[in-house]
């Protein structure tokens, strides 16, 4: 098996042009599913291109727009402690593993490997964010729910690196995050929602939501989301139904789908109801 | 220095070398020229072999199997029973069982040795449930029985069942399952054969080197002590290395009689969870008889999956069935135990043997009918708690004091129980929930006299002191307690006592490291050789060995099962707070509050250490350590899907130790190891119930099942 260090971000598109290298940041994930036991080398089925020493790849910064940009190698402690980054990311990456896997994972291995119960993807796909794919030879945006086409699929080519994460300023007035883990600390999540709402003058300005672990990828529905969208305040009520129900439609959890389905139901009545009843500004749990 | 007074509050005498990464594990054991080797595990729950089919050894290579067993040796690993083989012969009956071992310098190649053996298999049906074995799916697997009962017993007092529901005013029948567990030992399962002279030495992490040594030395036909074991510092075991590391000495002891290099093998997480035992899991149904807003009378048919051989099952069933109706004084009772036969991987020790199972049972039978006379549970119980001179289940005695009461209101006041209970009510999504239970120490019955006869030395060279015994240190504290024992027994300081890990040649037979015995019955001893010594300090050097003495007024008939079970019981109380997450049933524990009466803690903070684990592995065991067999595959095979709990998933707890000096124990110190696992899950069922506003009848619990519960109710 070949292993490559490049040391910059021209000689890393270079190498995995040339051999399809798979690049590794933190190997939380790949380490672990190449794993062989005690004593003996992890086994790749591909060559390996560690990637972690690329500067280009790395840092939190905002643009004059506000667009808020995230290296690829941006690891969740990172994420987590940087008060810019918009609120369901940061909570997402402070609930991932423990502190040593934090340190380590990056954002953009946990958004290749892809696997429908990550934590990042299904926040940023709530906030609509957008992935720069470097190669070589060319550079191409696309939307993470676009990049993630099933459990464990993308469609990042096999020259392609990702080289950052982009998110455009969001309007909001309310966030919800949650995520039900085995466990309360260095868990897997067993599911997880996001909810965004902006309310403006007693308006449903913007309403998204965000399923993670409730089906082969993260879920969204942006026809579930014009149920609610640009409705008063006070007729949301008579709404949280058909939305609820339309929500419902869009999952497909395979594992224990009565419970999945039912407490994202729940959760998301629960935050709506409260949005009827005029809750204040803020985070929601 | 100072002498160590038993009150002292000492650092444990390992904790700065497991700190600091000193300590020397068997995985860091290295040897010249030593070979790895990994199993042969069966794929097929039940099958017949047809044929092994091995890849071509490279030199220096080699597969091990049953016919490297020479004529004279047997092939049985010898537990409690002979039935558990060294390596399936013929056939498999359990998805791991052990079919070879391959062994050879590069752990990688064994492992491709391992990944291109093709085993051809003629399957068939197999039996994993405890309704499958009651079925007889498949057949017995017993040889020459048409039912797949492994073992049973069964006890009883007081008046005919059938006359007790008669003159009943309320007759109530659930039953209770309780699931699998997983010890997750922080080390994981490990071993290294190699030979000295003309002896074979054994580097083992187990509880009982003494087990090992008697398993294995009949595959070989060797006399015991031709076999040595040695343990290796053990980072953990909670039951898991009391008989399983045959399973993994007996392969390696096989393989050095042909190969005669060192050998090693250790698993690695996933092999140490998908290929070991288990805590037996159980369906207990209990049919009781009311009258008078008592309970009256209890008939139990107790059912736990025992696997595909003994090990310890019997011993395990026999605990349950005598802590079947828990801590109460029910006049009259039959109780049946059943040990089923599967083809799952063999149960086995774990925590407390057999007894947690019926303890949750009783517990939440007990708090359903308290609900149905309307009355606080913890009202009810505490009107049927057992006394002083109490008939237990085997028509034996409560020989002490029983102080549940004074312990109840300690922890009732801590946590404003009464207050609570009232204004959560039922299904408001908060509840408080209390739980009773005991632990007899030791072995049942007269084991201890006539069955181990536990050996315990005292070695003094200058002025210092070495302790010789059997016992292990797992991470329970034991190296520091039996240390502190003799320390202040002889009036020296601690650090002049030394207490190495055991080695069959040098150390006396002081029994397993298990049954919450040690410090109760190997402490004894040690405490009287302690006394001795002091007595003749001026002597030079010399060593003191002592032999257990039994206390006198213990009858028990072993082939009955009647009389004193125990020579004497811990007890415990527990009250958990929960808050229930509405929208998606996840549990917040808010409040954890025990007491507990175990003679007395020769070490408080090892007590409390224990208690904290304990209590934690309880309410991981009734949340979310939830295990599945599918058909004998056992579904979570790594610490991400088998989650136990952090220090996250629970609060500080409150605990208080009740003190009660037991006349036979060191300072009057009686066993606790197993006691502190034995209620917690009760008392958080009972809790969630209240919250959820419906009764339970099945641990695990987590959201998802809480939301079968909810959805079924």
């Amino acid at each position: 098996m070949n292993c490559y260090i490049p040391e910059n971000l021209t000689e890393a598109l270079e190498i995995r042009k040339k051999t399809h290298a798979v690049p590794m940041a933190g190997g939380t994930d790949l380490m672990v599913q190449a794993k062989k036991g005690i004593g003996i080398n992890p086994a790749f089925k591909t060559p390996i291109m560690i990637i972690s020493y690329l500067s280009e790849l790395k840092g939190i910064k905002v643009e004059d727009d506000g667009t808020l940009v995230i290296g690829s190698l941006a690891t969740s402690s990172e994420i987590a402690d940087d008060e810019r980054v918009f609120y369901p990311i940061r909570k997402a990456a402070s609930l991932m593993g423990a502190v040593s896997l934090r340190n380590t994972a990056t954002i953009g291995g946990n958004i290749a490997n892809a696997s429908p119960k990550g934590d990042l993807p299904q926040p940023l796909i709530l906030l609509d964010a957008e992935l720069v794919l470097s190669s070589i030879d060319r550079e191409r945006m696309i939307k993470v729910d676009d990049f993630i086409i099933g459990a464990k699929k993308t469609v990042l080519q096999d020259d392609e690196i990702i080289k950052e994460v982009r998110i455009k300023p969001v309007k909001a007035t309310h966030y919800f995050y949650h995520k039900i883990g085995t466990r309360k600390a260095n868990a897997i999540s067993k599911l997880s929602l996001s909810i965004l709402a902006d309310v403006e003058d007693g308006i449903l300005k913007d309403f998204r939501a965000s399923s993670g672990a409730s089906g082969d990828k993260v879920k969204r529905s942006r026809d579930a989301e014009m149920i609610l969208i640009g409705k008063p305040i006070s007729e949301i009520a008579s709404h949280i139904d058909e939305f609820t129900s339309a929500w419902d439609r869009i999952l497909s959890p395979h594992a224990m789908p009565q419970y999945r389905r039912e407490s994202t139901r729940r959760m998301l009545s629960d935050f709506l109801i409260k949005l009827s009843e005029g809750a204040e500004p803020g985070i929601y749990e | 220095m100072a002498a160590t007074h038993i009150d002292d509050k000492i650092r444990r005498s390992d904790a700065l070398s497991k700190a600091r990464g000193e300590a020397k594990y068997v995985s860091d054991y290295f040897f010249e020229g030593m070979l790895h080797a990994q199993m042969l595990r069966s794929t097929e729950a039940r099958a017949d072999i047809v044929s092994i089919n091995l890849p071509v050894l490279p030199d220096g290579y080699y597969f091990i199997s049953a016919k490297d067993i020479p004529e004279q040796g047997v092939n049985s690993l010898h537990m409690i029973g002979d039935d558990w083989r060294c390596f399936a012969d013929g056939d498999v009956r359990y998805v791991g069982e052990t079919i070879g071992l391959f062994v050879g310098p590069s752990p990688a190649v064994v492992k491709s040795l391992v990944d291109n053996t093709r085993v051809e298999y003629r399957p068939k049906e197999s039996c994993i449930t405890i309704d499958d074995a009651i079925a007889v799916k498949g057949g017995s697997l017993l040889d020459g029985k048409d039912d797949d009962i492994m073992c049973q017993l069964y006890c009883e007092k007081g008046h005919d069942m059938e006359e007790v529901f008669k003159d009943a005013d309320m007759v109530l029948t659930e039953t209770f399952e309780t699931g699998f567990q997983e010890h997750v030992h922080l080390e994981t399962n490990g071993a290294i054969v190699t030979e000295e002279g003309d002896s074979y030495v054994i580097y083992i992490s187990c509880q009982c080197p003494f087990y090992v040594r008697k398993s294995v030395a009949a595959l070989l036909a060797l006399p015991l002590e031709k076999v040595i074991i040695r343990q290796t510092t053990t980072g953990g075991a909670f039951g898991g290395k009391e008989h399983f590391p045959d399973v993994l000495a007996g392969p390696l002891l096989v393989a050095e009689s042909r190969i005669h290099k060192p050998i090693k093998m250790i698993f690695d997480r996933e092999e140490d969870m998908e290929f070991s035992v288990k805590r037996h899991p159980s369906k207990i149904t209990y049919k009781s008889a009311i009258k008078d807003g008592k309970l009256i009378g209890t008939l139990g048919d107790i059912y736990y999956n025992c696997g595909a051989y003994l090990s310890a099952s019997f011993v395990v069933l026999q605990r349950g069935v005598f802590h079947a109706n828990g801590v109460y004084d029910i006049p009259n009772t039959r109780l049946n135990g059943y040990g089923m036969a599967t083809n799952t991987f063999p149960s086995d020790a774990f925590r407390g043997f057999g007894a947690p199972q019926t303890l949750f049972a009783i517990e939440m039978h007990m708090t359903h009918i308290a609900r149905k006379l309307g009355i606080d549970p913890a009202d009810f119980k505490k009107s049927m708690f057992l006394k002083k001179g109490g008939e237990t289940v085997t028509n034996g005695h409560v020989v002490e004091e029983v102080m549940l009461n004074e312990m109840f209101d300690n922890i009732a006041k801590e946590s404003d129980y009464y207050r609570k209970s009232r204004e959560f009510g039922y299904g408001t999504g908060r509840g408080i929930g209390v739980s009773f239970y005991n632990h007899g120490g030791a072995f049942t019955g007269n084991g201890e006299q006539a069955i181990i006869k536990a050996h315990a030395r005292l070695k003094k060279t200058g002025n210092k002191v070495t302790i010789e015994t059997g016992s292990t240190e797992m991470g329970q504290g034991f190296q520091t307690i039996l240390r502190k024992i003799a320390a202040s027994t002889l009036a020296i300081p601690m650090e002049d006592v030394d207490y190495p890990n055991p080695d069959t040649s040098v150390v006396p037979d002081s029994g397993p490291t298990a049954a919450s015995r040690s410090t109760m019955i190997v402490g004894r001893i040690i405490e009287r050789c302690a006394q001795e010594m002091k007595q003749r300090w001026g002597e030079g050097d010399f060593s003191v060995e002592k032999e257990y003495e039994h206390p006198d007024g213990f009858p028990w008939d072993q082939s009955t099962f009647r009389g004193d079970a125990y020579l004497g019981y811990g007890w415990g109380a527990a009250i958990v707070e929960v808050e229930i997450d509405k929208r998606t049933n996840e549990v917040q524990v808010k409040g954890i509050w025990t007491s507990h009466e175990i003679g007395k803690a020769i070490d408080e903070l090892i007590v409390h250490g224990q208690i904290n684990g304990g209590v934690i592995q309880s309410l991981g065991y009734a949340s979310m350590e939830k295990m599945e067999n599918r058909n004998g595959r056992f579904k979570q095979t790594s610490m991400s899907d088998y989650v136990i709990p952090t220090s996250m998933d629970f609060p500080a707890q409150y605990y208080h130790i009740q003190e009660n000096p037991y006349p036979y124990g060191p300072y009057g110190a009686k066993g606790m190891g197993e006691l502190v696992f034995n209620g917690a899950d009760a008392a958080y069922c009972d809790a969630l119930e209240r919250a959820i506003g419906k009764d339970i009848f099945k641990i695990p619990l987590p959201p998802e099942d809480i939301e079968e519960a909810l959805r079924n109710a």
